[in-house]
């Protein structure tokens, strides 16, 4: 696994910069380097309620909320989820929550 | 992109001048001037020779097509190379088919046997040729198939390989026209079947014989534990904790007696690969089709559990479906394909005929499973059951 440093931090992350260690080993300066990547300069409140939401679903059901879920429940439209999140809910929002990489055939 | 009307690409501002959702190019844009002219004016086509076909219009134009094999797998160079085809023959314009053969239209017949003249000799530095004319009628075109080792991490066996070694095999077959009816062969190298596998006259897969492998230490980190469980088909996953150097951690645990390796965990989890050396294997299954002509469309079914998997040319793969070809090819009736052939013979005569072992592998135990067995006193003696019946000290 590499390894990225953002500000005297370091990081272990795959090859996709999905965060190696999972929930466990996130933490807020994690966000502060992946908005660098993805394009997102300043986080707003629609931003961290994203984050947290999938963030509480994760820890409560053991996966990633499917994008009809994450949309009612935030009450944001697919489309204001990649206006949020310019990679969309799985590589920008996801990836930022600390949640495991999406799989199967994406 | 980056050098076009927009601009550069700025990585500090990745949406400015972004373009999205464009859509690809019109499809009328790259038509042929006689393909537009003639648009929804055909009036029929007829195979001059295998490779080589001709479409009238009402008009009175007629329109020659020479296709060609191609590899799917293609670098920019070959690419460029049947573009310089294009440019010389056809003012620039060609098309690829449904399962990636290449085609290129011209205006007389002059001109497409110039041109299959041309391109039929053309070969690569080993010998092979770059594009062999046929694929029409009453053959076997260009083999479906997947990424394989080239590219998927899913695959137990290779696509490009086992592709060319078994169309070497089934050359004659595609620069001819002589079997009863089309004959369709594809591959895909796992279960996920992605292409045309499960609606072919003779298919080819790879599969895994053996259970996932557990990586406990990394599992709950990187992978979503439901989505693992409910992955699996026959139930055989499910969530556990266990230790990994003093810590307890969750994981999932395979009941391995019940795993039919199908490798849907792996898709949904990278923590339990079950690729295999030894036990990753070719399956062929035979008759199915996609037509409606004469018979609705079918499933192809497994006629042989497993092949060993040996490159670089897999020698029983092609052997098998060469003899699957000969004997369909000798024994059905015209228009009459793979499937509907088996079914008016019976499989079992199909077993018989194509020199094929019948194995409990066979015999379909999932779920909907009991409208597959006979239930009719309506068989056929074979060899096979004479044998059985002989070796239990009956007639």
């Amino acid at each position: 696994m590499a390894e990225v440093e953002h500000k005297g931090k370091k990081f272990e992350v795959d090859e996709d910069g999905f965060l190696a260690g999972g929930l466990d080993v996130w933490e807020p300066d994690w966000i502060d380097y992946v908005k660098t990547i993805e394009g997102i300069e300043e986080l707003n409140d629609e931003h961290w309620k994203c984050i947290h939401f999938l963030q509480d679903y994760y820890r409560t059901h053991g996966i990633a909320p499917m994008v009809r879920i994450f949309s009612k429940v935030t009450g944001y439209k697919l489309k204001h989820i990649y206006e949020l999140f310019p990679s969309g809910p799985g590589k920008g929002a996801c990836k930022m929550a600390g949640l495991p990489k999406p799989t199967g055939c994406v | 992109m980056s050098l076009g009307k927009f601009g550069h690409y700025n990585p500090d501002k990745p949406m400015q001048g972004r373009v999205t959702d464009v859509g690809p190019r019109y499809y009328g844009e790259m038509f042929p001037d006689i393909i537009i002219r003639n648009y929804g004016k055909w009036l029929y086509h007829e195979i001059l020779e295998p490779g080589v076909l001709v479409h009238v219009s009402e008009t009175g134009e007629k329109v020659y097509t020479v296709r060609a094999g191609g590899c799917r797998f293609m670098t920019v160079e070959h690419v460029r190379e049947i573009c310089d085809i294009a440019d010389k023959y056809c003012d620039g314009c060609v098309r690829f088919t449904t399962r990636n053969c290449i085609e290129w239209l011209v205006d007389s017949e002059e001109k497409a046997k110039a041109l299959k003249e041309d391109v039929g000799s053309r070969k690569h530095v080993g010998g092979s040729l770059k594009f062999p004319v046929g694929g029409t009628g009453a053959g076997i075109t260009n083999i479906v198939h997947t990424q394989g080792w080239l590219h998927c991490h899913t695959p137990a066996i290779d696509a490009s390989g086992v592709v060319k070694s078994v169309m070497d095999e089934l050359y004659e077959y595609f620069i001819e026209m002589k079997l009863p009816a089309k004959l369709r062969v594809s591959l895909a190298c796992c279960l996920n079947m992605c292409g045309a596998v499960h609606c072919s006259d003779i298919a080819i897969l790879g599969y895994h014989r053996k259970p996932p492998i557990i990586d406990d230490e990394v599992i709950d980190k990187v992978c979503e534990l439901p989505l693992v469980v409910a992955a699996c088909p026959l139930g055989a996953i499910t969530i556990a904790k266990t230790e990994v150097k003093g810590v307890k951690v969750n994981t999932v645990k395979v009941k391995e007696e019940r795993c039919m390796f199908c490798g849907n965990c792996y898709t949904m989890c990278m923590a339990t690969p079950l690729a295999d050396k030894e036990g990753d294997c070719i399956v062929l299954l035979a008759g199915g089709k996609i037509s409606n002509r004469l018979s609705p469309p079918k499933f192809s079914k497994v006629v042989v559990p497993a092949l060993p998997s040996n490159p670089p040319r897999w020698p029983e793969v092609s052997a098998t479906i060469k003899r699957m070809v000969e004997a369909y090819a000798k024994d059905a009736r015209k228009y009459e394909r793979l499937g509907d052939w088996a079914e008016r013979i019976g499989w079992e005569r199909f077993f018989e005929k194509c020199e094929l072992p019948f194995t409990e592998h066979l015999i379909d135990d999932y779920r909907l499973a009991y409208d597959t067995y006979r239930t009719t006193t309506q068989f056929k003696f074979t060899e096979a059951a004479w044998a059985v019946s002989k070796a239990v000290g009956g007639i």
